[in-house]
């Protein structure tokens, strides 16, 4: 990345942003310290002044003008440097001792200019400064004026000494602001850089590429987890819908061509009005047979385009494995079958009724449909390992075990089932609906028949426990639906009678 | 029975108006959204079937658009879209009932005389009477000519949603839907074994039978002429 597009970045202004605040806070720091110092020093000085003014001035009242004089002389002779400055004038203005000239007597504080002395005659660079001294002017009781006042050199030097490692301070600190700040944003864009190369490889057709990770678990790592598993289901709606146009164009080709041989054909042999009206309705039926087979590939495609997922509700399967037991126990009966249901222990899962409900019914009609008359056909809900199973077995001619996973492929149909009508999306569907709610379905063999299991996940909670028939959901019992016998074969937990029955059975001709 | 049309395939437009005239209705077309709102608004129609996807107005909007404006007519609403969302979409913008194309006329016809004889919601007697026939919904009891009946659950289902229809046809579809709430035509023969199971119990002691097969259209309870 050239230094141009790096300095156009956000990253880049979120550091500059960063550094300037953090830069600002520590002059504000580095300044309040500059001034509580400076103001430190400054009251040492005045400390140290006011403290020589008041000896003097005790020595004064003590014993007397000559004393003072004396002691005013004595210091300006033994002091080394001139960083003292004193000054004892009479009543009138006239210089008595020091080493200040005479000016007018100011009493109180004051900042006064010395002229420096001489650049040959200055020993030291405290001298040659000479500069600004502060004073403390009083009167004496005579009359007479004293002033003591000590040089600010050393006050301004410290100050100096302090802005210039202030200044520094600052400096170095914005200087790595901007560089750490370069760099963590640097490696931030990497990882964005990496995002954006990804993206543009997707588009280019890689539809297969990933976002790559560090297995840090940082943020970063899980946008990158976010994304993948956006494109993973991405991937999965273009295949299945690739699948689904795939289906169209294989499938409904065969039986579409098979109703227009059948109109050419009549179209030049059947003559008589009754012979068209056999034709017309064979037609109907035929075109209602392929629309309804592009009906349940759409709907297959829907489901497992996942959007149902949003509109999912609490569902009581119990309710819908009684509801659908019921509904087929005489279609069973009809074709010479004993159809039974037990609930063990309802259970309670986030889903689509209508959906399940299909596929329950998908699933019990496939065990109709395929077994000779005299199977026993059994629909339960149980728990396994905590969790709630639907359980559909039959004793039927079952599935042989290396056709088992491709049962569930679309168009799909055994060879022993060619002959019995279907459209092969059945079990396409029941699989759709298993994977929509996070189930598993497992095909097993019932010895002899086939047994389905759709296992669905740990998320499932337990119905409330006390449930009493009238309140089992949309089993209400009323009078008189007490056709239906508990069964001898299967322990009923007495407090479930309602949710547990054999139904209505009739023609059971196997032994 | 004056019946609004909204549809924009012409072909289907007039295969459904032809089909309704024969039977004596009278019915307005509309071939596009914004006229159709027009006379929903202005008239007073028994039924309005509307097509979905319409150009300009959708069809969806009409029907929120005039139940907004308090016309209280049953509405179909006709679509070639079936999944379920769509469905609870088109009732939950106030459509009544929602028939997914293509569809026989048969199935049409049924369901436009369900809307039109749909009882208001308030009235909902709790004793339905047919003939010698009897159902008492609050005590859930069903009785012919003073003898008691007992049914089964959704046998009872069955019978209630055919006597609230009663001397109307109603398809194996209608009742699938409103009986058992199945949204997908199963591939075993369901209706009709519930429905002869229900004659057994409703009909066969009986002289005259109540229950009755309407040939390629679908069932009706009525009382003997």
């Amino acid at each position: 990345m050239s230094p141009r597009s790096f300095l156009g970045t956000a990253s880049f202004r979120l550091v500059a942003w960063y550094a300037a605040v953090f830069g600002a806070s520590v002059a504000v720091l580095l300044l309040s310290v500059y001034w509580i110092t400076l103001a430190a020093i400054e009251q040492q000085l005045k400390d140290s002044v006011e403290r020589e003014s008041r000896l003097l001035v005790e020595i004064y009242t003590t014993r007397g003008l000559e004393s003072v004089l004396r002691g005013v002389q004595r210091r300006v002779s033994d002091l080394r440097s001139p960083r003292r400055f004193l000054l004892l004038q009479d009543p009138s203005g006239k210089v008595l001792a020091g080493n200040l000239d005479a000016r007018t007597p100011d009493v109180g504080w004051s900042t006064i200019e010395v002229p420096a002395p001489p650049a040959d005659q200055a020993s030291r660079a405290e001298e040659a400064a000479g500069s600004a001294v502060i004073a403390l002017g009083r009167r004496l009781p005579g009359g007479e004026y004293l002033l003591v006042g000590e040089n600010l050199y050393r006050a301004e030097k410290a100050e100096d000494a302090i802005a210039l490692a202030f200044g520094w301070g600052i400096l170095t600190t914005v200087l790595l602001a901007l560089g750490g700040g370069a760099l963590i944003a640097v490696g931030f864009l990497k990882r964005i850089e990496e995002i954006n190369r990804t993206s543009r490889s997707i588009m280019d057709g890689n539809l297969s590429n990933r976002v790559p990770m560090r297995g840090s678990g940082d943020e970063m790592d899980q946008l990158a987890v976010n994304l993948n598993a956006m494109l993973d289901r991405i991937q999965a709606l273009m295949e299945s819908l690739k699948r689904v146009s795939d289906d169209i164009a294989h499938d409904l080709r065969t039986p579409l061509s098979r109703l227009r041989q059948r109109l050419e054909v009549s179209r030049a042999r059947v003559a008589t009005p009754e012979g068209y009206a056999v034709v017309m309705d064979q037609s109907i039926a035929e075109v209602d047979a392929i629309l309804e087979t592009f009906q349940a590939l759409l709907r297959i495609a829907q489901i497992e385009a996942g959007t149902r997922r949003a509109a999912f509700s609490e569902v009581d399967l119990g309710g819908i494995v009684s509801a659908v037991a019921e509904t087929f126990a005489p279609v069973a009966e009809d074709s010479g079958h004993r159809l039974r249901a037990s609930i063990e222990r309802t259970a309670t899962i986030q889903g689509d009724r209508g959906l399940l409900t299909q596929m329950a019914a998908n699933l019990l009609e496939n065990s109709i449909r395929h077994c000779a008359p005299g199977a026993v056909i059994a629909i339960a809900l149980t728990r396994e390992a905590g969790q709630p199973v639907v359980r559909i077995t039959d004793s039927g001619s079952g599935i042989p075990q290396e056709e088992r996973e491709k049962v569930f492929r679309r168009f799909y149909r055994l060879e022993t089932s060619r002959t019995t009508p279907g459209n092969g999306l059945g079990l396409a569907l029941v699989k759709a609906v298993a994977d929509l709610h996070g189930a598993s379905i497992d095909l097993g063999d019932n010895h002899p028949g086939l047994r389905v299991s759709v296992r669905f996940s740990g998320t499932a909670e337990d119905a409330p426990q006390a449930i009493q028939p009238e309140a089992v959901p949309g089993r209400p019992a009323f009078g008189g639906d007490r056709a239906v016998a508990s069964s001898p074969s299967v322990g009923v937990p007495a407090r479930q009678p309602a949710a547990m029955q054999n139904l209505p059975r009739a023609s059971f001709r196997q032994d | 029975m004056k019946i609004l049309l909204i549809e924009d395939d012409a072909d289907t437009s007039r295969f459904v108006a032809n089909g309704l005239r024969e039977r004596g209705h009278v019915v307005d077309q509309s071939e596009d959204g914004r006229d159709g709102l027009f006379l929903a608004s202005e008239t007073g129609y028994d039924v309005m079937v509307i097509d979905r996807m319409l150009p300009r107005v959708d069809g969806l909007a009409i029907v929120k658009t005039v139940r907004a404006a308090g016309v209280k007519a049953p509405v179909l609403i006709l679509t070639t879209l079936g999944g379920v969302n769509d469905r609870v979409e088109g009732l939950e913008a106030g459509a009544d009932d929602y028939l997914v194309k293509p569809f026989a006329f048969a199935e049409l016809l049924a369901r436009v005389n369900a809307l039109a004889r749909r009882p208001p919601i308030t009235g909902e007697e709790s004793v339905l009477r047919v003939g010698d026939l009897e159902m008492d919904r609050l005590k859930r009891t069903v009785t012919r000519a003073g003898r008691r009946i007992e049914l089964q659950q959704q046998e009872f289902k069955l019978l209630e949603y055919l006597m609230r229809n009663a001397g109307q046809v109603v398809t194996r579809t209608m009742l699938l839907e409103n009986v058992w709430e199945f949204h997908f035509d199963p591939r075993t023969s369901v209706v009709e074994t519930h429905i002869s199971r229900l004659r057994a119990k409703v009909d066969r002691d009986f002289e005259r039978e109540l229950i009755h097969t309407v040939r390629g259209s679908g069932y009706c309870l009525s009382e003997p002429a």
